[in-house]
């Protein structure tokens, strides 16, 4: 099939202006709100090599964009922000300064296989925090991120959060062994209930607790996980009591009421080792980001250090953003030979107060009445010139 | 009360479903189903369903048009999308089942399957360890073997009637099929009260 010249690839858009617009808003906005928090804002290169960053990524290998460096070794296009980080921060430079805070506003890439409505590249925003394995580091992310949800104005909010740790704690208590937990966890994230009823017929668990295992998808507080918990386990009771103080902590940052503790809530994301979250808003029919603990990620790097952050999508966010922003003031100026140097000072003029203006010779527009549409004022350079 | 848009397929499975929802106490107009539009409202409950072709209502779903939506497993399992299944409706009960002339062997070479499940063909047979050809259709499948198109068919059995008037023969079973009760990953949590009390709601209604 030839290719059409209009034609893009597969999930590859063009921000036309007003989107373009949006989105450097957004951006500004964002990572103003990370920079207060005291994070620090980097870029990392946009190819990356398959063996490192194309295998920790985490991401589906079908998913990643592949080419061949002239020494033929595979490259991707980058396919997350955070196995990046955790290899710049693992790195000489930074070793010594930890905990480190990272921030990043970047475009990764995914292939998409299916239909239309899914871009391959997109803009991610985020932060991580490596170094810190407290309590306090989970909870200073996830307030962040909701702050910057708040601030953008995402309407009716939510985050859910799990605990991968925990999870995996009492599927053992329920007498799995880790290849039937790692199944019962892969339907628990696709929430696949008929799923997760089916296989528990299957599974050694005893009969009075079959019930208890059932629920585990229902939880929304913290205290609904109680039920779970196995007192006589000092690592669950020590998590359990983290899951309270967390609550806490967060209650505290106002975020009480958007928050749904699921125990079941479990990520893809195989690198996610305790605490893990996702966050959620109106307008978007897909999670707008999402984000956790990855002690285990920074391991790989040869870095024995606790680490958390999220990402949020950009595209996503835009969908989810209902405040209508106030139009701008645009003016524009239509100048011909004779009034060519009072245009070109009333623009000057204009633009040092700090406003927009557009300085058009007029005789070079086609469709007039068209064009002058597009501005909040015009003024004609006969104007400028009677004075 | 949040508005809950759902997704049905027409025909058979919305009338199973209509009674269903009906029976569990939700207050819906008396004739849904029988006009050609496409959106009706039932504003007693402040559900709004969207009538789709069955392969279709994933799709709606996942990319968060309607909040929850009623799917065969069938096309589940052929299109993998991105959606919670959170009850299985025990309605439109059939299985996915391959079939072909009695007494026939697949060619050993190229072995082809005529199907309108791709997907599902293909990973069946693959976790057999045997490399197929798939031949997509999209209706009267059963033809297929009858006119040397290809050695199997993979399709939906419901009574085994089709097959049997056609002379066609069932030779292994792939998966058992029901209808589900679907949301999307979003909805479900921005509207979690409310789904959650339609699935148990609905499930005392599949108990029964």
């Amino acid at each position: 099939m030839t290719i059409e010249m209009f034609e893009k690839p597969l999930g590859m858009r063009d921000d036309f202006p007003l989107i373009a617009k949006q989105k450097a808003d957004l951006k500004k906005q964002g990572t103003q709100l990370i920079e207060r928090a005291g994070y620090e804002l980097l870029q990392t290169p946009t190819l990356e090599y398959y063996e490192t960053i194309g295998k920790i990524s985490a991401i589906s290998d079908d998913a990643l964009f592949k080419l061949l460096d002239s020494q033929g070794k595979t490259l991707v296009l980058r396919p997350d922000m955070t196995s990046p980080i955790a290899r710049v921060a693992a790195s000489k430079l930074l070793r010594e300064k930890m905990p480190i805070r990272l921030g990043y506003y970047s475009n990764v890439f995914r292939a998409q296989k299916r239909e239309g409505g899914r871009p391959a590249e997109f803009e991610q925003m985020g932060v991580e925090l490596i170094g810190d394995d407290s309590l306090y580091a989970d909870a200073e992310v996830i307030s962040l991120a909701w702050d910057i949800l708040k601030e953008l104005g995402v309407g009716s909010a939510r985050i859910v959060i799990g605990h991968t740790r925990l999870l995996e704690l009492i599927l053992a208590d329920f007498g799995l062994d880790a290849e039937q937990s790692g199944k019962v966890r892969e339907l628990f994230v696709a929430k696949n209930g008929v799923g997760v009823e089916q296989l528990a017929k299957e599974l050694p668990i005893a009969e009075g607790k079959l019930a208890s295992f059932l629920k585990l998808m229902q939880a929304t507080t913290v205290a609904d996980w109680k039920h779970w918990i196995n007192e006589e386990n000092e690592e669950q009771r020590e998590l359990y009591r983290d899951m309270e103080r967390l609550e806490g902590l967060l209650g505290r940052n106002g975020l009480g009421d958007a928050i749904t503790f699921d125990i079941s809530f479990s990520s893809h994301m195989t690198y996610y080792t305790g605490l893990v979250f996702e966050f959620y808003g109106v307008g978007s029919g897909f999670p707008l980001g999402s984000g956790g603990r990855y002690d285990g990620l920074m391991e790989q790097f040869g870095l024995q250090v606790g680490a958390t952050g999220f990402g949020l999508r950009v595209d996503r966010l835009l969908e989810s953003v209902t405040a209508e922003k106030a139009e701008q003031p645009h003016t524009l100026i239509l100048f011909d030979e004779q009034s060519e140097q009072h245009a070109f000072d009333e623009a000057q003029q204009i633009r040092n107060a700090g406003n927009r203006v557009t300085l058009q010779y007029a005789p070079a527009v086609k469709a007039l009445e068209s064009f002058t549409a597009l501005f909040t004022e015009v003024i004609r350079g006969e104007e400028l010139r009677n004075g | 009360m949040d508005e809950l848009t759902i997704a049905m397929p027409k025909g058979r499975i919305f009338e199973e479903a209509y009674e269903l929802l009906v029976g569990a106490g939700y207050d819906l107009p008396k004739e849904l189903d029988d006009s050609r539009k496409l959106i009706v409202e039932a504003p007693n409950e402040k559900f709004r369903f969207i009538l789709a072709k069955p392969m279709d209502v994933p799709t709606y779903v996942e990319h968060g048009v309607a909040d929850i939506g009623i799917a065969g497993k069938d096309v589940l399992l052929e299109h993998d999308r991105d959606v919670h299944e959170l009850l299985d409706l025990g309605i439109s009960e059939c299985y996915i089942a391959t079939a072909g002339l009695p007494d026939t062997e697949m060619d050993e070479v190229t072995p082809r399957i005529a199907t309108k499940y791709p997907a599902v063909a293909s990973h069946y047979y693959r976790s057999k360890g045997e490399q197929v050809e798939i031949i997509e259709l999209n209706g009267s499948i059963e033809l297929a073997p009858l006119i040397g198109l290809s050695d199997r068919i993979v399709d939906i059995v419901s009574t085994g009637r089709t097959l049997k008037d056609n002379g066609l023969v069932e030779y292994e079973k792939i998966a058992d099929i029901t209808s589900r009760l679907i949301a999307n990953p979003v909805s479900y949590r921005l509207k979690q009260q409310r789904i959650t009390e339609l699935v148990d709601k609905l499930r005392e209604q599949v108990g029964r």
